[in-house]
């Protein structure tokens, strides 16, 4: 990781220099004490799932007769052109969007609506302005019905572990996007959710930020081993984050590809000139080059 | 060499500012007194300044303005805080905005000053039809800011919300409120100039005190130092409370 590093910590300050140094060679223990590890719950199964928008006269199949599972504690990424419905299957696991067909369970019990059991990460950080970044972090366990003073030290912990405890008074306005993001993704996992949805979470980001925050996420990740539902178009991000990906086809949306990342952990930057790397992102292009001819086909 | 003339020019505007009001109180003086206006209709503030004076040496000046003042008061927060939780209520219960937002939209382009001849025949020349008058003229500017501005709140907040597990109930607390907070704030200070626009009305067309009575009766008896110095004094009391709400305004929406 030496040299992406450094250039990012050029870039951005004393605060990343800090975040690097945190992970190599010498990885020091969980930065959250009390985080369980390998926890057994998490388990996702989506069953004959599709979705349809619109009115009945003007259907539009936005996913078609998905299904498949996700072991607890397990990195699943699915990428795919936009449009093809990553993000719905996402919003449904999330309990935004309803199934028009088949069933979404978490741990056997089927998805009906939103909650803290499923932290969520948006291409946009959506904190909330009025609030401070700490006040953000503390919104989710004082939700769940605990003291603000309690709130306040859990939201402290973890934004300790993605590197912004000198910020926790600040109001989101005055950080940066990847900042921010990071904001986003400590107010998900202080309600240590089961399962994190990540939607396109980096999307926004200039490519050094990017690559940090890929490497921080899988930092966290080794020490929450939550469930992991990451969704992106970028099939380099994907492989480098993932234990497995899915890969889908232009609408309507179905997987075509259900492929496991056979790389070791902990993964660095350079990873992605790996053989084994190279050979899946290979398969997942082609598939995705394949389904592109079919699909230009159709419409000539 | 730029600082320093940035400088210089930070200090000329400093002083332009400062001398901006006795400049313009003095040009007037000058203005009245040379003989170019009639001085008896266009009076020179020295003038309108005794007459300020005998106006609080009588003692009416302090019960004209605290009536104006609670008239004002009294109006404004009864019609805006039914205006922002109508405002909410109609935003979150598309039921309720159906029903209410047609005849909202009726009475709202209605000038507040037209109601003054029938609410003096429904409630008399007493405090609650001035109240009623204030009301009515900032209910539904708050009401529409507040429907609009929760509304408008991010979906993604809201989806952001509910996936931290934020119960229906403290939705209005923790987002929909602050979300709509610079909505309302637009909708309480607009409100807050024709709560005044409709006390004078209110008072010209009938009152035993208050600020806009006094400018009526001074007329009828041609003193025009004492019409002016109740403009001064409407003015001045506009403009302290439209501070003290910029003040709250920025201190309550810190964040943005």
């Amino acid at each position: 990781m030496g040299a992406a590093c450094d250039e990012v910590a050029l870039m951005s300050g004393p605060l990343d220099i800090a975040l690097c140094t945190t992970q190599g060679q010498d990885v020091p223990g969980p930065i959250v004490p009390d985080a369980a590890p390998a926890p057994a719950r998490g388990s996702i199964a989506i069953d004959n799932l599709s979705v349809i928008f619109g009115q009945p006269d003007k259907e539009f199949l936005a996913v078609d007769r998905v299904s498949f599972g996700i072991k607890p504690g397990e990195f699943v990424c699915i990428v795919g052109p936009s449009g093809c419905g990553k993000s719905t299957i996402l919003n449904a696991v999330a309990g935004f969007e309803a199934p028009t067909e088949g069933m979404v369970t978490l741990d056997g019990a089927a998805i009906t609506k939103p909650g803290a059991d499923r932290g969520m990460v948006f291409q946009q950080p959506g904190l909330f302005p009025w609030k401070s970044v700490r006040a953000n972090v503390a919104h989710g366990p004082r939700m769940a019905g605990r003291s603000d003073r309690e709130a306040y030290r859990l939201a402290d912990q973890y934004l300790e572990m993605v590197g912004l405890a000198r910020f926790a008074s600040n109001y989101p306005k005055t950080l940066s996007g990847g900042m921010q993001q990071r904001v986003a993704i400590a107010r998900a996992l202080v309600n240590r959710p089961s399962v994190l949805l990540m939607d396109e979470p980096f999307g926004a980001l200039d490519a050094q930020t990017r690559a940090m925050m890929q490497e921080t996420l899988l930092r966290i990740w080794a020490d929450i081993r939550a469930t992991v539902i990451f969704v992106t178009h970028d099939i380099d991000e994907a492989i480098f984050l993932g234990d497995r990906i899915l890969v889908m086809s232009a609408s309507p949306g179905r997987i075509i590809l259900d492929i496991p990342v056979t790389l070791g952990r902990p993964r660095s930057a350079d990873i992605s000139l790996d053989q084994a790397f190279l050979s899946i992102k290979k398969s997942c292009l082609d598939i995705i080059r394949h389904e592109s001819l079919l699909a230009f086909e159709r419409q000539t | 060499m730029a600082a320093r003339a940035r400088e210089n020019r930070a200090g000329i505007y400093r002083l332009l500012r400062v001398i901006s009001i006795p400049l313009f109180f003095g040009a007037w003086e000058l203005v009245s007194r040379s003989g170019v206006v009639n001085e008896f209709l266009f009076p020179p503030p020295s003038v309108i300044a005794q007459a300020l004076f005998d106006w609080g040496m009588h003692g009416q000046l302090v019960l004209d303005i605290a009536m104006s003042v609670s008239r004002v008061v009294v109006g404004y927060i009864i019609g805006a805080t039914a205006g922002v939780a109508v405002g909410i209520a109609t935003a979150r219960y598309p039921a309720l905005s159906s029903l209410l937002t047609p005849v909202f939209q009726i009475l709202r382009p209605i000038p507040p000053i037209a109601l003054v001849p029938i609410v003096i025949l429904w409630l008399g020349l007493n405090e609650p039809g001035k109240y009623f008058l204030i009301l009515w003229a900032v209910f539904f500017t708050v009401w529409i800011s507040a429907h609009l501005g929760v509304q408008r709140v991010d979906p993604l907040l809201i989806r952001a919300a509910q996936a931290l597990g934020t119960p229906e109930h403290r939705m209005l607390r923790e987002l929909l409120l602050p979300g709509a907070l610079p909505y309302i704030f637009v909708g309480l200070r607009t409100s807050l100039s024709v709560a005044f626009y409709t006390l004078v009305a209110a008072e010209l067309a009938g009152a035993f005190a208050g600020v806009a009575y006094r400018i009526d009766i001074a007329h009828e008896n041609l003193r025009i130092g004492l019409m002016m110095a109740g403009l001064v004094v409407l003015g001045v009391i506009s403009a302290c409370l439209d501070l003290a709400f910029e003040g709250w305004a920025r201190h309550a929406m810190k964040w943005r």
